[in-house]
């Protein structure tokens, strides 16, 4: 993760949380899709990918990532890359992803 | 890092009508049911039977694959399909082409109209199969999965190609040996062909996907994938050319085919990072445990032994509810509640999602009508399979009361999905987001 501030970046991940993975019902960043974030000047890049290529859910996640960040940071440009490499894996869930998962 | 596409879903104009179709074809079907009791006491040739075997193959399944397929097949093949105008005229055919053999059939006119219906159904399986061949020909890479998807499009066109010379045969009479002769390898080349093989390419990417499972090693599906074709083509060969007695051996080829797949599935939910398991993943469960009654099934059949003629009418009557109302049925009851859900979302909420609140895809159906649907078909497919094996119309009704409750919680949930429609959406507002 790249970030100016650690306190944006951290604001960046706590506002992505609010877009859920509508199959799993486990919000994008504890699912580990959200690869990396990076704020150059006003442009506010974020790459993440999907469970699985082909994914029909691209489109979605990728729009619901773009207007999501754009209304928490109005006076960003946002920039959103899906990438498929590294490829998703179920390690990148993080520990809270994993207790949701669990139904814990 | 590698960029990756965007969306390659089809248009929902595509998809939607095939599961409306499909609703409504469960329904029919149930309801034809309540009228046929009396069909399940003697041969499977029978024209009551014939109307419920291709509503059910048709109208029911057939159709609902075509319509998840074209979802599906740019998630499996990582590419848009190749063409959505193709697939709707598709659906017009397979609809009206459904439509005309069901009437024939029933009233048993095996003239012009089932000639004219069967012509129309072979127009439908030859464009899929050509929409499924070309839109596998873009894939970035050819996987098992199209292996199994694009074999079964041909073994499809395969089944409606005798279907088309049986239903001329009926007229003309040209064909060497008796009808029912035919019909049998119409059937199994559809079962193993079709349904089989379809279900195992889109089943061993789907399931664990759903699971969140592991599923790297394609060895078995491989070896699954030779079985099966192995298997149909030696079968196929045999009851045209040689009419051996091995046919229980190519049974065997298929079953084990089968329990490659399901041996596959059984380690990848070894590896399942998700422990919930909904009501639709329950019913897909339910399904491939009722997968076995087939297999047994199929070496008492083609084995025959010694068992008397009317004990052997009941069984072929079992194996053929074991694949259609059984294996087929639980599975798509099952699925339709992983696939439609989705697929209505991502219509209905694509535009806000990141802006407002948005339900999720489960909570678009209700689940009390869900639970039931499952509970009342388990006992309908019990009661039907008992009542056949017993020769017992009263419980054959009660089994086709049962099916047609299932099929009305069934059309209810997927009627109200499909005329859902986003409203009252309420912003964002930021705190904790797992709150």
């Amino acid at each position: 993760m790249e970030t100016q501030t650690p306190d944006f970046g951290d604001e960046v991940f706590e506002t992505l949380k609010y877009i859920i993975d509508p199959e799993i019902g486990i919000n994008i960043v504890d699912l580990g899709l959200v690869y990396r974030i990076s704020l150059d000047e006003d442009v506010l890049e974020v790459e993440l990918t999907l469970t699985t290529p082909g994914c029909p859910m691209s489109g979605t996640i990728t729009k619901a990532t773009e207007q999501i960040l754009l209304k928490r940071f109005p006076n960003l440009d946002v920039k959103v890359n899906l990438v498929w490499s590294p490829p998703w894996s179920t390690d990148m869930i993080t520990p809270e992803g994993m207790r949701q998962l669990e139904g814990r | 890092m590698a960029a990756a596409s965007t969306s390659n879903s089809p248009a929902r104009w595509v998809v939607l009508p095939h599961y409306a179709f499909a609703a409504l074809s469960f329904v029919v079907l149930s309801v034809l049911l309540l009228f046929s009791t009396d069909a399940f006491g003697g041969h499977y040739f029978n024209p009551k039977l014939l109307t419920l075997t291709h509503v059910t193959v048709l109208g029911w399944a057939t159709m609902l694959i075509f319509g998840a397929l074209y979802q599906l097949l740019p998630v499996l093949l990582d590419c848009r399909l190749y063409s959505e105008k193709l697939a709707i005229y598709t659906f017009g055919l397979l609809a009206s082409g459904t439509v005309l053999l069901a009437c024939a059939f029933w009233h048993f006119q095996v003239g012009a109209l089932l000639q004219v219906a069967a012509i129309l159904l072979f127009a439908a399986f030859l464009l899929f199969t050509i929409n499924v061949f070309q839109t596998a020909r873009k894939a970035p890479k050819w996987t098992i999965e199209a292996d199994f998807i694009v074999t079964a499009s041909l073994w499809l066109l395969v089944t409606g190609l005798v279907g088309v010379l049986m239903a001329f045969n009926f007229t003309y009479a040209f064909l060497p040996e008796q009808h029912v002769h035919y019909l049998q390898l119409h059937a199994h080349i559809g079962m193993a062909g079709w349904f089989l093989l379809l279900i195992i390419g889109v089943g061993s990417k789907l399931i664990p996907m759903f699971l969140l499972a592991h599923t790297e090693n394609t060895k078995k599906l491989n070896w699954a994938y030779n079985f099966v074709n192995g298997g149909l083509v030696l079968f196929i060969f045999d009851h045209l050319f040689l009419h051996t007695v091995f046919v229980p051996l190519y049974a065997a080829l298929v079953a084990a085919g089968v329990g490659l797949f399901l041996w596959f599935l059984y380690e990848a939910a070894q590896t399942r990072q998700r422990q919930d398991v909904d009501l639709g993943m329950k019913q897909t469960f339910v399904a491939l445990a009722l997968l076995l009654l087939p297999l047994v099934l199929v070496f008492v059949v083609s084995s025959k032994g010694s068992l008397p003629q009317e004990l052997l009418s009941s069984l072929y009557l079992v194996y053929g509810l074991s694949v259609f109302l059984g294996f087929l049925s639980a599975l798509i009851l099952g699925q339709t509640f992983k696939t439609l859900p989705f697929i209505i979302w991502m219509h209905a909420y694509e535009d806000y999602v990141g802006r407002f609140k948005t339900p999720l895809p489960k909570d678009l159906y209700i689940h009390t009508l869900l639970r039931w649907q499952n509970l009342c078909y388990l006992a309908g497919f019990i009661l039907l399979i008992m009542g056949v094996l017993l020769r017992m119309p009263p419980v054959i009704l009660a089994g086709a009361i049962c099916f047609t409750v299932t099929a009305l919680l069934y059309a209810t949930n997927v009627f109200r999905m499909l005329l859902h429609k986003a409203h009252n959406l309420k912003p964002f507002t930021y705190g904790n987001a797992n709150a």
